[in-house]
C-alpha cells in the first residue's frame, strides 16, 4: 500500500473517525482506524459495534492496500504534522508516514480481524444541517446521563409528514423540537428511532457545518441501524432498543399563567445567585408584578438575592427549580427574551412544571418550536 | 428502655436523690420512660394495672419488648423468649406491640421535653437528653428542674419515668437507670467518681461481653479500676481508641454534647419465623411483607430510601447481611423489595433454614430532593399510599397484599 495526500484533508478525516470511539474498549482492535484505498482516494473507517464513522478523501493511490492503525494515535500524529504533503506506505507489518522532514514508523494491526463496518444504502430523507444541528444542541442537554435506564439515555426522533422531532427526557425535564424534514428518496413513511444522545450530539457538531444532511435508517439481520451523512462522511448508530416514555401529553395545551424576562438577565443573575448554593440545592424564584425574585438560602453560612425584570400574567407564582436544569433551558432558547408558564397541577405534593419557551420580544412568542418542561420541586419553606 | 445491663430489672436496686441534693453542674439530664410500652397499654387497659404484663408476640419464639415491673419480679426481663418469659410467669398477659401508639404517646412525652429546654436529644422513643444549664433563670436549679419535668411528663401524660442528672451524659443515663422506677436521682459533680467507682465495668458504655471478658480476664472488674489501670495497660487489651474513651468515662469525663435533631439513619424491620424457614416462597413473601412495613414508615415520615439492606440469621445463629445503593432514592415498598429479594438471593444459601429476616432502609433522604415529572414507580406509590390511608382509618389489617394472605393456621 502506499500513497499521498493532502496533510489538512487528512488530518481532518482521521479526527473525524476517531472522534466517535470510545475512551476505553475491551478490545484493542477496536481502538483502531481502517484505512483503504479505493479507484480514486483513500476510506477511513472506525467502527466499535455500536457507532461507525466512515469517510472518503482524495489521494494519490501508487499502490492498493488496507491497513488498520491505532486510532488516537493517528489522529495526534496527522494533528501535527507539518504543512506538507502526506506520504503514507506499508512494508509487512510496519507503516510509515513521512511529511517533510517528519517520519514515523507505526504498526499495523490485524486487519483480518476487524469487523465489517456497516454499509447503508439508501436514504429515508434529509434535514438542514444547521437545523438538525441546532435541535440537537438543545434537546440533548435533557437526556438522562444514567446508564441504568437506557431508553432515556437516547435522543428519539420521530418523522411524521414533513416534521422532525427530537426528544430527550430524564424524568425531570423533558426537550422537544421539531424540524423541517424532507422526504427527499424515501418512503415517506412515519418513522421512530432511538440513539444515543453523545452520538447524536457528535452528528450534530460534525455536520453543523454542512448544508443538508441525508438520514437513512435501516433493520438487517434484526440490528435497526441510522446512518447520518453529508460531504462524503457518514456516521451509523445502532439504536437503543426499548420505548421511549410518552412524555409528550406532559406539555399543557394551554397556559394562561406566564411571566416573560430576558434570557441573559436571567441566566447572569441565578449564576451569582447560585454561587452560595450548596450542590444538587435548588433556587427559589418569586414571580411578581415587580419582577423575579431569586432567593439562594442554601446553608448558614451565606444567603444570596437578586431581582431582574418580569412581565407577569396572571397569578404571583413562587417556585423552587434546580439552577443548572433552568440554564440548561435558558442556553437551549436561544432568544433574546424567554417565557416561563406556570402550570396547575391536581397532586398537591406536586407542584405543576414549568414551561419554558422561547420569545422574540417582550410580547412576541419565539417562531422556533423548542419546549421545554421542567419540573419544580417541593418548596421547602 | 433498660436493655438488660442491669442485674435487676425489678427496681430492688433503686437509688433516689433527697429533695434537698442539687449541684447546678449536673445540668445534663437523662429522662426514661419506665417500662414504656407497658405504661402505654395501660393506659388504654387501667384494667391490668398490677397485673404482670408481657409486650411482645404470644408465638413462642418472639421476644419480650417490655414488661412491666409486677412480671419483673418473677424474673422476665425485656429481649428474653416469650416462651420463657410465660414459663416463668405463667399468669403474665401477653399484649402484642402497638408501635404507632407508642410512637404516639413518645410525641407527646417529647413535648413536654421541649417547654422545659429547646436542648433537647430523644435518644430512642422512650428517653431523651435534656440541658438544663441555660434554662435556669426559669425553672430552677438541676435538682428542681429534674422533678418538675417528672411530674410534668406524669400529670400531662400520665406515664412513669424516671431522671438521672448529672454533669455528664454517661452519668446522667447511669443515674436514671439506678432511679428506676420512677424516681429522680441527681450525682453532684463532685460525687461522680464515688458513684462510678463500685459499678461493675458493664455499665460503662461500649462494654460489651467480649470486651467485659477480656478486662476481667485481668482483674479489671469495676469502673474503679479502669479509672486506676494506665492507658497503656487499656490500650493493649482493647486497642488505643477505645481504651481512651474508656479510661475518661470511667473518671467522669464525657464531653459529648446534646445533638439536637439527630438525623434517622436508618428503618427497618425484622421478624424471627415460629420455625425455621427453607422455602424460597416463604422467605420472597416475607420480604414483600417486611419491605411493606419499611415504606409505610417512610412514607409517614416523609423520607425515601438511597439504599437497602437484609438481613438473614440462620437456625445456628449465623448471621449474613448486603445491602445496595439504589438508583433513585424510593419510598416504595415494591421496589424495596425487589432490591431486597436480590439480596437475599444473593447472601443466601438455601440448604440451610433462615430463623431471622430482616429489611433496611438506608441513606435516608428528606423530601426536598430533586422531583421527577414522572416517576416509573409512581403507580404502585399510589396503591401503596392509599393502602397507607385506608389503615390508618380502618387499622393495619384493613387492607393487605393478596400474595401475603395467608390461612389463619399458618401463624
Amino acid at each position: 500500500m502506499r500513497f499521498s495526500v493532502n496533510r489538512d484533508v487528512f488530518s481532518d478525516a482521521v479526527s473525524f473517525t476517531v472522534k466517535l470511539l470510545p475512551q476505553r474498549t475491551t478490545l484493542p482492535i477496536l481502538s483502531g482506524v481502517l484505512l483503504s484505498t479505493t479507484e480514486s482516494g483513500l476510506k477511513l473507517s472506525s467502527f466499535d459495534y455500536e457507532v461507525s464513522a466512515q469517510t472518503e478523501i482524495d489521494a494519490d493511490v501508487e499502490e492498493q492496500g488496507t491497513v488498520l492503525v491505532s486510532g488516537r494515535l493517528l489522529a495526534e500524529i496527522a494533528n501535527r504534522l507539518p504543512n506538507a504533503p502526506v506520504q503514507f506506505s506499508t512494508d509487512d507489518n510496519k507503516i510509515s508516514v513521512s511529511c517533510g522532514p517528519a517520519s514515523f514508523t507505526l504498526l499495523s494491526m490485524p486487519v483480518e480481524e476487524y469487523p465489517t463496518v456497516p454499509h447503508v444504502d439508501g436514504e429515508s430523507g434529509l434535514v438542514k444541517a444547521e437545523d438538525f444541528s441546532t435541535a440537537v444542541s438543545q434537546v440533548a442537554v435533557a437526556a438522562s446521563k444514567d446508564d441504568v435506564t437506557p431508553v432515556i439515555t437516547g435522543v428519539q426522533l420521530e418523522v411524521a409528514d414533513n416534521t422532525l422531532s427530537l426528544v430527550a427526557t430524564d424524568r425531570y425535564r423533558v426537550a422537544v423540537r421539531d424540524i423541517e424534514w424532507d422526504n427527499g428518496a424515501g418512503s415517506g413513511e412515519p418513522i421512530s428511532a432511538l440513539i444515543p444522545a453523545r452520538t447524536i450530539q457528535e452528528v450534530g457538531k460534525t455536520f453543523g457545518h454542512s448544508s443538508t444532511i441525508s438520514v437513512a435508517f435501516t433493520n438487517s439481520d434484526d440490528r435497526e441501524l441510522i446512518a447520518f451523512s453529508a460531504d462524503r462522511k457518514t456516521v451509523t448508530s445502532l439504536l437503543i432498543k426499548g420505548t421511549f416514555p410518552p412524555v409528550r401529553r406532559l406539555f399543557p395545551s394551554d397556559v394562561s399563567n406566564y411571566a416573560v424576562m430576558n434570557t441573559a438577565d436571567v441566566i447572569d443573575s441565578v449564576r451569582r445567585v447560585s454561587l452560595v448554593l450548596e450542590r444538587e440545592a435548588a433556587l427559589r424564584f418569586s414571580f411578581t408584578i415587580d419582577g423575579l425574585t431569586m432567593d439562594a438560602a442554601g446553608s448558614e453560612n451565606a444567603q444570596a438575592s437578586e431581582t431582574v425584570d418580569a412581565l407577569l400574567t396572571g397569578n404571583d407564582i413562587v417556585l423552587s427549580l434546580k439552577p443548572q436544569f433552568l440554564i440548561d433551558a435558558l442556553n437551549a432558547v436561544r432568544s433574546e427574551f424567554v417565557r416561563f408558564s406556570f402550570t396547575t397541577s391536581e397532586n398537591s405534593n406536586k407542584p405543576g412544571p414549568v414551561l419554558i419557551t422561547s420569545q422574540s420580544s417582550k410580547d412576541q412568542p419565539g417562531a422556533d418550536s423548542f419546549k421545554y418542561l421542567l419540573q419544580p420541586n417541593l418548596l421547602l419553606r | 428502655m433498660d436493655n438488660g445491663r442491669v442485674s435487676h430489672q425489678d427496681g430492688r436496686s433503686r437509688q433516689v436523690s433527697d429533695a434537698g441534693v442539687d449541684d447546678p453542674g449536673a445540668h445534663i439530664l437523662h429522662v426514661d420512660m419506665d417500662a414504656f410500652y407497658v405504661n402505654v397499654e395501660l393506659l388504654d387497659r387501667p384494667e391490668l394495672r398490677g397485673r404482670p404484663v408481657i409486650i411482645g408476640h404470644d408465638t413462642g419464639r418472639s421476644v419480650v419488648s417490655s414488661a412491666s415491673y409486677e412480671a419483673r419480679r418473677f424474673g422476665v426481663s425485656s429481649a428474653m423468649p416469650v416462651a420463657r418469659a410465660l414459663s416463668l410467669c405463667p399468669s403474665a398477659v401477653v399484649i402484642p406491640p402497638r408501635h404507632e401508639r407508642y410512637a404516639e404517646e413518645s410525641a407527646r412525652v417529647m413535648r413536654v421535653f421541649g417547654q422545659f429546654t429547646p436542648l433537647v436529644e430523644p435518644l430512642s422513643i422512650d428517653e431523651a437528653f435534656l440541658d438544663v444549664a441555660g434554662a435556669r433563670r426559669l425553672w430552677g436549679t438541676p435538682g428542681t428542674i429534674a422533678r418538675r419535668v417528672k411530674t410534668a411528663v406524669e400529670s400531662e401524660t400520665g406515664l412513669p419515668c424516671s431522671v438521672g442528672a448529672a454533669g455528664t451524659k454517661f452519668v446522667a443515663k447511669l443515674a436514671s437507670g439506678l432511679a428506676k422506677p420512677s424516681g429522680v436521682l441527681l450525682v453532684p459533680v463532685d460525687e461522680t467518681l464515688a458513684l462510678l467507682r463500685p459499678l461493675p465495668i458493664r455499665r460503662l458504655w461500649g462494654v460489651g461481653q467480649r470486651t467485659a471478658e477480656q478486662l476481667e480476664s485481668r482483674a479489671i472488674r469495676t469502673v474503679g479500676d479502669v479509672a486506676a489501670a494506665p492507658v497503656e495497660v487499656l490500650s493493649r487489651i482493647v486497642g488505643p481508641a477505645a481504651a481512651q474513651k474508656l479510661s475518661e468515662l470511667a473518671r467522669g469525663i464525657d464531653p459529648r454534647p446534646i445533638q439536637l435533631s439527630r438525623e434517622e439513619k436508618s428503618i427497618g424491620h425484622e421478624t424471627t419465623f415460629a420455625s425455621d424457614v427453607a422455602d424460597p416462597a416463604v422467605v420472597r413473601r416475607t420480604v414483600l411483607g417486611l419491605a411493606d412495613r419499611v415504606a409505610a414508615r417512610l412514607r409517614s415520615a416523609g423520607l425515601s430510601a438511597g439504599g437497602v439492606a437484609v438481613k438473614l440469621r440462620y437456625g445456628d445463629f449465623r448471621t449474613v447481611s448486603r445491602s445496595r445503593v439504589l438508583v433513585e432514592p424510593s419510598d416504595v415498598a415494591q421496589r424495596i423489595a425487589d432490591v431486597a429479594r436480590g439480596l437475599v438471593d444473593e447472601c443466601w444459601d438455601s440448604s440451610q433454614p433462615v430463623r431471622l429476616l430482616g429489611v433496611r432502609a438506608e441513606r435516608l433522604d428528606g423530601a426536598g430532593s430533586t422531583m421527577q415529572l414522572w416517576n416509573p414507580d409512581e403507580s404502585w406509590r399510589d396503591t401503596e399510599s392509599t393502602m397507607d390511608e385506608l389503615r390508618s382509618r380502618f387499622g393495619a389489617s384493613a387492607i393487605s397484599r393478596a400474595s401475603l394472605l395467608r390461612p389463619r393456621s399458618a401463624e
